[in-house]
């Protein structure tokens, strides 16, 4: 899952903010020639355009929205991310929501891509509700289309920031479905398709997949900006070590040119970083990072 | 004739609108099938066509070519007590609860704030959990005129137990599938490029579920962006997406999305839409309502006034990937 690729030997950024990594890990993750229905916006959307970009130029990716295929002009206005004319442009098919839904449903779809905004060891999302629902807490979005997409693509990569709230032995609420409690057979008894699931969780410290025999998150890789003690320190519980934990090559200068030309260009994704990360003669530093007052307008 | 039970292996406990095939025919048989134009005002259609009450469902969002100058309608003439069909929305639920409109809804998407948390805590908004796609999945089975469909996603969450889906033993595998409830909503809200005066409409582009909420809609109200002659309809009769016979009015609205997007025709308002959220996440959705609806007499006051001439050409100038929206 982590190999070496055109971005090993490639000169690397002296500084980025950590989504800045996340996105570009998740990007060298995308396999060309292969289907991605994508949440719509974020870091979802941008994994896959900066991999068609630099590493997959044909990997085909859809949106709940049923645009098929498309060749967007970027950078895309705020939230015009799906029914709009940048996202659609050069598309090879406009469907619909439930057109997207049956050739989700029928397999055609290798790979989902999504948000987290809390998830459990065996991958289970939560983006309902942050407390004891439905009495106490907050309220959050709701799955929109990410429970088909967890349901149904092959292979599921979910995206979230490593904190300790974000990674929790339980979730509040299952949104969109994990491994569900684990057991073989989970998800085949809720009725979802057999040879689904979630595959991978990229952080912007770290990458992970499933155990295959427990179905639990298991640590491949971590940043070489963090060590495995921090990383498994803002975690609420202690995920399965591989054999070897792989370090992942920080994002190259062409990455970070591209991504913040035609992507990310009001920092609309990554100014949500905690941290920028600096290196120095082969040192890293990771310094606090300002928030500025977003409106949450990817 | 072997004695056979269908299984039902677990319930959620959610409310949903009572499945009712039959009673919806009696509603779609009391359509006048005549042609007859049904063009009418913002503020007509929604005094007539949308009560107190009823199940809402709004065509992609008020972002997002969708029938946002009807949405001000409602909020502006203090319908109550809608239920709504959440469905990929960003800020339209919380501008209904905001102004006390909806006090429930199906969950698909949505974006709340501290308003809407506040009526989810408080008990003023029962929210049903489902996602964007079963959403729609149900609306198609209301299309169909069938009583349920089968969906291959929503078992296993918490989504299924707040729901009215059901996880039943199929009856030609054997094996566990969830079922949920066809949706046949009261009234259809949905925005299109082009429409003739009776009804019958083309929409370009991507889009959610136009078709099927107009077919699974007891009414139908159409805005549109552009009135055109029957006799273009005929001359490329396979771009009609909605046929005149399930549609009951139907509103000639230029930049009837605004400040989303119409594909083809002008692009959003950046600031406006900006203005919104920010409304919505720092609790001041009301002081929203009060600029740009309710102080306001319609949508036409509102372009003129508040939004203007100018910004409106610039809107149209910023719209410049046009291949496919138009005939």
């Amino acid at each position: 899952m982590i190999s070496r690729g055109p971005w090993s030997d490639a000169p690397k950024a002296a500084a980025f903010a950590e989504r800045e990594f996340q996105v570009c890990i998740a990007a060298r993750l995308v396999e060309d020639a292969h289907t991605y229905w994508v949440a719509a916006g974020g870091g979802p959307m941008y994994t896959v355009l900066l991999a068609r970009r630099l590493y997959a130029p044909n990997a085909i990716y859809v949106t709940e929205d049923g645009i098929v295929a498309a060749e967007p002009v970027l950078p895309l206005d705020p939230v015009m991310t799906v029914v709009a004319e940048r996202p659609s442009f050069r598309a090879l098919q406009w469907t619909t929501m439930n057109g997207i839904g049956d050739q989700c449903a029928t397999g055609y779809m290798d790979y989902g891509i999504l948000n987290t905004l809390q998830l459990d060891p065996h991958g289970n999302i939560n983006s309902t509700w942050v407390g004891r629902y439905p009495q106490q807490g907050k309220r959050i979005n709701g799955p929109g289309g990410a429970d088909t997409i967890a349901a149904q693509c092959r292979r599921v990569m979910l995206l979230t920031d490593h904190h300790k709230r974000k990674f929790v032995e339980k979730v509040d609420f299952i949104s969109s479905p994990g491994f569900l409690d684990g057991s073989p057979g989970a998800r085949e008894r809720a009725g979802l398709p057999r040879d689904t699931g979630p595959w991978a969780v990229v952080t912007n410290w770290a990458v992970f997949d499933f155990d295959e025999s427990t179905h639990r998150l298991r640590l491949r890789a971590i940043a070489p900006f963090v060590t495995l003690d921090q990383v498994l320190g803002e975690m609420s519980f202690t995920p399965v070590l591989a054999d070897a934990i792989g370090t992942l090559d920080a994002p190259t200068e062409r990455e970070l040119d591209v991504f913040r030309a035609e992507m990310d260009t009001r920092g609309q994704f990554t100014d949500a970083s905690d941290h920028w990360i600096i290196r120095e003669d082969d040192r890293w530093t990771m310094v606090a990072k300002e928030k500025p007052a977003g409106t949450g307008l990817l | 004739m072997p004695e056979r039970q269908l299984r039902i292996l677990e319930e959620g406990q959610g409310q949903y609108l009572p499945v009712d095939p039959d009673g919806f025919r009696d509603a779609t048989g009391k359509k006048s099938r005549a042609l007859v134009s049904k063009l009418v005002s913002a503020r007509e259609a929604v005094e007539r066509y949308v009560a107190d009450g009823d199940y809402v469902v709004w065509e992609c969002n008020y972002l997002q070519r969708g029938p946002s100058l009807l949405i001000r309608e409602i909020v502006r003439q203090r319908k109550r007590r809608l239920w709504a069909c959440g469905k990929f929305t960003w800020v339209a639920i919380a501008l209904l609860v905001e102004a006390d409109c909806c006090d429930r809804a199906d969950m698909g998407f949505f974006m709340g704030g501290p308003g809407l948390n506040r009526a989810v805590l408080d008990g003023r908004l029962t929210i049903y959990e489902y996602s964007n796609v079963v959403m729609t999945a149900r609306l198609r089975a209301g299309a169909m005129g069938a009583t349920f469909v089968p969906v291959r996603s929503l078992g296993g969450t918490d989504n299924f137990r707040y729901s009215g889906a059901k996880l039943i033993e199929d009856p030609y595998t054997g094996k566990p599938t969830v079922v949920v409830p066809a949706l046949n909503p009261d009234v259809a809200l949905i925005h299109v490029h082009q429409a003739d005066v009776y009804g019958n409409a083309r929409i370009f582009g991507a889009g959610i579920t136009d078709v099927e909420s107009a077919l699974a809609s007891k009414k139908v109200v159409l805005s549109a962006e552009e009135i055109i002659d029957t006799e273009d309809i005929r001359h490329n009769p396979g771009l009609t997406k909605i046929p005149y016979y399930v549609v009951d009015a139907v509103v000639h609205a230029p930049f009837g999305a605004y400040p989303g997007e119409t594909p083809g025709r002008y692009a959003s308002d950046t600031e406006h839409v900006g203005e919104v959220f920010l409304s919505m996440h720092s609790g001041k959705l009301g002081e929203y309502l009060e600029k740009w609806v309710r102080s306001v007499a319609d949508d036409r006051e509102m372009l003129e006034k508040r939004v203007g001439t100018a910004k409106l050409e610039s809107l149209q100038r910023r719209s410049t990937r046009k291949e496919g929206f138009r005939p």
